[in-house]
């Protein structure tokens, strides 16, 4: 079956994830001994994962003979993970923001895992129907800014932490609080559109009665996708009410997230 | 036969809270050492009071007063606390060790900030004001002039002060950890003073959008605000300042907090909940550390800043270690000097008397022995010469080393002087102790 991901596909994304966890791990040590070749070493061990994840992807397509992306969910988890890490290598290389590998990378990870578990789907029978891609490039963007946005509150949570309890150590120092909530903003700003196109694509889907069938408003993946975009909402309107900015911003930024996590295991759990 | 003694407290014993209660201003200073020359005329004192320490330097006769319970009791009735609020805090050290404790102050050593050169001026400044009010006399003056003569000698031979990290670099470090860019961003300094200056300057490099000086005094607030390019603010109208900025910097001589909760929780709103770094390092505090509860409110005193700083000091062992070695050789010089000073006048008397006797009995003896020849006689003068030379030696030996064996030598010539019925000299006037 072309479709499914053959033990050579998986063996390259394995070497992607191991890559990662390493360049991860050296970028960590590197917080004790700050040394240029750890930092080299870091940096390789990254951009062997990006390629290794992008040669899945390229494989992969050359398999299925189609080279339109988020065709499967094995695709679709390992775009994710590229998007982000892409997203960190342009981050540090036009403004260099310290430890947001730290953050981001375990997500790429986590995707990259997801992947291998849960890839091995058959052909979304959607592909050739424009709402259904609507739906999914959308939903797929608006969890990568999503993701940016949960990765840029935890660091601001915890760059408050340091700053509140005055023990702030250089060498641990994340990127400015200013800098940390104008990402969060940014990236809810972005992800937010498109979960909101996400949820009108699948509303009319569902009101179409395409896949989800009678009943698809108490689904898990419907629900959480829901409450995760109040809670974006609720992060996007502190330019009205700016009692809400900074630690709670940083706090619905970080839960809205996990429940993208959410809606992401329930589509991969849910029956076809 | 006098003492050199120290009580006092610093950062290292006390919390701000406690230093700010005991901080004295130039005036209160001034004032202090008046009513301590009117309670205790003998005895000498330099009082040195910095954001970091309060510390009584005195010079008194071994017996004389004030005793340490005196002192504190001296202290405490002048800031109109009980003593049991501080005790606990003091450090009382006498002679040697208070030369060492002075040597390394005037240094920097004992400071928070290694190699600052600030609290050279405090020393200097804290013995001018009290060779001013008289209270510095002849063994102070030249304590005093050796620590400062010390203190440049280790900056001058040690990479001490090269690559200092000051509370000012600090807090401009702490700024970069909230704010992002800073060309929008307004500072707000409040008070005029030196350290605020210091502080500034370093803010002034970061390019902030703009600069407004709040003082009470509207000259100085000009003066500052023209030297930094900022714009003068006036003190009556400082919420409506407090609205605006995003860096406070705070340094009056306010004895109560110029900024208080209740007066911040009403700004909040109009600041549209912004966040704001409040640089707090005045002694007292102008601000209630309550405000610092308040989120996205940072507020940072000078023990904040100050604990950053110190961990660097651990880093440059080497420089500390040669700033030590000279110090060591400045204090047993200051030691040998003073022990001289202290005992040379009673080892003269000593001699004096006991040859002095023995000539009486010599001169006695020779009467009742009238055929001696010259010769004879010259024999007989230097025999009494010698046994008194003998029965002094180990005694006056014993005196000499007191203080390198650090027994007190104060203990032995005050014994010395009972058990030969020495008169105790007056000490000289200051004019001799250069």
């Amino acid at each position: 079956m072309p479709d499914i991901p053959n033990a050579g596909q998986l063996a390259v994304l394995l070497a992607a994830i191991a890559a990662f966890a390493i360049g991860g791990l050296i970028s960590v040590a590197r917080l004790g001994v700050d040394k240029e070749r750890l930092r080299i070493a870091g940096k390789v061990c990254f951009y062997i994962g990006i390629c290794a994840s992008a040669g899945v992807l390229v494989w992969h397509s050359i398999d299925r003979h189609s080279w339109l992306p988020l065709g499967d969910n094995f695709d679709t988890l390992i775009w994710l993970a590229l998007l982000l890490a892409l997203f960190v290598a342009y981050t540090q290389r036009v403004h260099p923001l310290r430890g947001l590998d730290w953050f981001v990378m375990p997500i790429v990870i986590l995707f990259l895992v997801f992947a291998a578990v849960f890839g091995r789907t058959e052909r979304h029978e959607y592909v050739n129907a424009s709402w259904w891609y609507v739906h999914n490039v959308t939903a797929c963007c608006g969890a990568v800014a999503f993701a940016v946005a949960g990765a840029a509150g935890a660091m601001y949570l915890i760059a408050n932490r340091q700053l509140r309890q005055k023990r702030m150590n250089p060498a641990s120092r994340l990127g400015s609080l200013e800098r940390l909530e104008h990402i969060t903003r940014v990236a809810v700003t972005l992800g937010f559109a498109m979960l909101t196109v996400a949820l009108v694509t699948g509303l009319v889907l569902a009101l179409r009665g395409s896949t989800l069938g009678p009943g698809w408003y108490k689904q898990p993946k419907v629900l959480l996708a829901f409450v995760a975009w109040i809670l974006y909402a609720l992060v996007l309107h502190s330019p009205i009410n700016p009692s809400f900015r900074g630690r709670k911003t940083a706090v619905l930024s970080v839960v809205g997230f996990v429940l993208m996590i959410g809606v992401l295991i329930a589509v991969q759990l849910m029956p076809r | 036969m006098d003492r050199l003694l120290l009580l006092g407290l610093s950062h290292t014993t006390a919390p701000l809270e406690v230093r700010e209660r005991l901080a004295f201003n130039a005036a209160q200073r001034e004032a202090a050492l008046a009513q301590f020359k009117a309670r205790f005329p003998q005895c000498e004192l330099v009082l040195l009071s910095t954001c970091n320490r309060v510390e009584f330097y005195a010079a008194r006769a071994v017996h004389g007063t004030p005793r340490n319970e005196e002192l504190i009791e001296f202290v405490a009735g002048f800031h109109g606390l009980s003593a049991q609020q501080f005790t606990s805090h003091l450090y009382q050290k006498a002679d040697r060790e208070m030369v060492g404790h002075l040597f390394h102050v005037a240094s920097s050593l004992d400071s928070m900030v290694l190699g600052e050169t600030q609290i050279l001026g405090q020393v200097r400044e804290a013995y001018d004001s009290a060779a001013q009010a008289g209270t510095a006399g002849p063994l102070l003056n030249p304590l005093f002039q050796r620590a400062i003569a010390v203190a440049k000698q280790v900056m001058h031979e040690t990479a001490l002060s090269e690559g200092r990290l000051s509370v000012a670099s600090v807090a401009v470090d702490y700024a970069r950890g909230i704010f992002d860019h800073f060309n929008d961003k307004t500072v707000l300094t409040i008070g005029a003073g030196k350290m605020a200056k210091l502080v500034l300057k370093h803010f002034k490099a970061l390019n902030p959008g703009k600069l407004l000086v709040c003082n009470r005094d509207p000259q100085k607030a000009a003066s500052l605000a023209a030297e930094f390019g900022g714009e003068p603010a006036a003190f009556q109208r400082l919420g409506e300042h407090l609205v605006v900025a995003d860096i406070v910097l705070s340094s009056t001589g306010a004895q109560q907090p110029i900024i208080t909760r209740s007066q911040f929780d009403l700004l909040r709103r109009r600041r549209r909940y912004r966040r704001i770094f409040l640089i707090d390092i005045a002694v007292p505090r102008d601000i209630e550390p309550a405000v610092g509860q308040i989120e996205n409110v940072f507020l940072y005193n000078l023990d904040d800043l100050q604990q950053v700083v110190s961990a660097t000091q651990a880093q440059r062992k080497d420089v500390l270690d040669a700033a030590r070695r000279i110090i060591g050789q400045h204090v047993e010089t200051f030691v040998g000097w003073h022990r001289q000073r202290q005992l040379g006048p009673a080892i003269r008397q000593l001699y004096e008397r006991y040859h002095a006797i023995a000539q009486e009995e010599l001169a006695r003896t020779l009467n009742k022995l009238p055929n001696l020849s010259d010769a004879e006689r010259s024999h007989l003068e230097d025999l009494s010469r010698r046994i008194v030379n003998k029965l002094l030696h180990d005694p006056v030996h014993t005196l000499r080393e007191s203080g390198a064996d650090h027994v007190p030598a104060a203990q032995y010539l005050h014994a010395l002087e009972k058990l030969f019925a020495l008169t105790p000299e007056q000490p000289p006037d200051g004019s001799d102790e250069q």
